[in-house]
């Protein structure tokens, strides 16, 4: 399967990639996205099969990047992984059509919980 | 919209930084001490987040440069002496991105996060806030002082030139 990081921080994707290796999914293919706007793009080229979303980028935002997808009729699985996790955000990501949010700081354990049913 | 300072606000840093310390950057080697005492010595970056809503303010991650590629240098999975300026703005950054939205998550909502920004600590002024809590974590020896701001104008960080 194909995984797009959509995260501002460099740091942030190679973290969150890292931890996908750490949970065991590392035999799939990761792109990578540095906004909302890019990562808009590559899922148009990409054709990932799930979406790992930061909420607060530049350019676009994490929920406007789902709400975008949504409209023009893409349905990926859509995940954020965000710092910020209150039940205002769970209710507009859900919503808005994404399946739900990790927040940081987050485990291997976390995603293992989180993924598995999608990554297998 | 202004806080009532004099409103009190439930905030634990020394969970949240414990959290984030023991997720990102123990690897189960390095001693790491919270809420340790404040030596008020060697802040020379400073990252922060502004909270602009029903609770304004900035959440502020301060420390020394070594302290900073220190942070940069496990997060990246690096050396330290391959570090560039611009990996140690987006580590301290981050972090203070994750440390901000946990605490943002606890106070009076709805609130915005901005984007987090890093610079010099001697440039660096939030006129008009008063500090409602800090922390102190001590981690490979290097102090990084975690701070809750409460006021100020919303949403904009105000460097100052010194």
């Amino acid at each position: 399967m194909k995984i797009l990081v959509a995260d501002d921080s460099r740091v942030m994707r190679q973290i969150v990639i890292r931890t996908l290796r750490q949970a065991g999914f590392d035999d799939h293919e990761i792109v990578e996205a540095p906004d909302g706007a890019a990562a808009k793009d590559s899922v148009a080229s990409e054709n990932p099969d799930l979406v790992l979303s930061d909420w607060n980028m530049p350019n676009m935002s994490g929920i406007e990047l789902l709400h975008a997808l949504r409209a023009s009729g893409n349905t990926v699985p859509f995940a954020f992984v965000t710092s910020e996790c209150s039940d205002e955000m769970i209710a507009k990501a859900e919503a808005g059509g994404a399946l739900f949010l990790i927040s940081k700081p987050f485990t291997a354990e976390t995603f293992r919980d989180r993924l598995s049913d999608i990554l297998g | 919209m202004t806080n009532d300072v004099s409103t009190a606000v439930e905030v634990d840093l020394d969970m949240i930084a414990e959290q984030v310390w023991s997720a990102f950057l123990n690897g189960g080697e390095e001693e790491t001490l919270f809420a340790d005492t404040d030596s008020g010595a060697g802040v020379e970056l400073a990252a922060s987040v502004a909270m602009v809503g029903a609770y304004e303010g900035h959440l502020v991650v301060s420390c020394s440069h070594k302290a900073s590629r220190d942070v940069a240098s496990v997060l990246f999975a690096m050396e330290p002496d391959e570090v560039t300026p611009d990996d140690v703005g987006d580590a301290l950054g981050e972090l203070a991105n994750v440390l901000g939205g946990n605490v943002k998550s606890v106070l009076p909502s709805p609130s915005q996060l901005s984007l987090p920004r890093v610079s010099a600590t001697a440039h660096e002024r939030w006129p008009g806030t008063v500090e409602v809590c800090r922390t102190v974590v001590r981690w490979r020896d290097e102090p990084y002082v975690v701070t809750l701001l409460s006021g100020g104008p919303g949403g904009s960080h105000n460097a100052q030139e010194a």
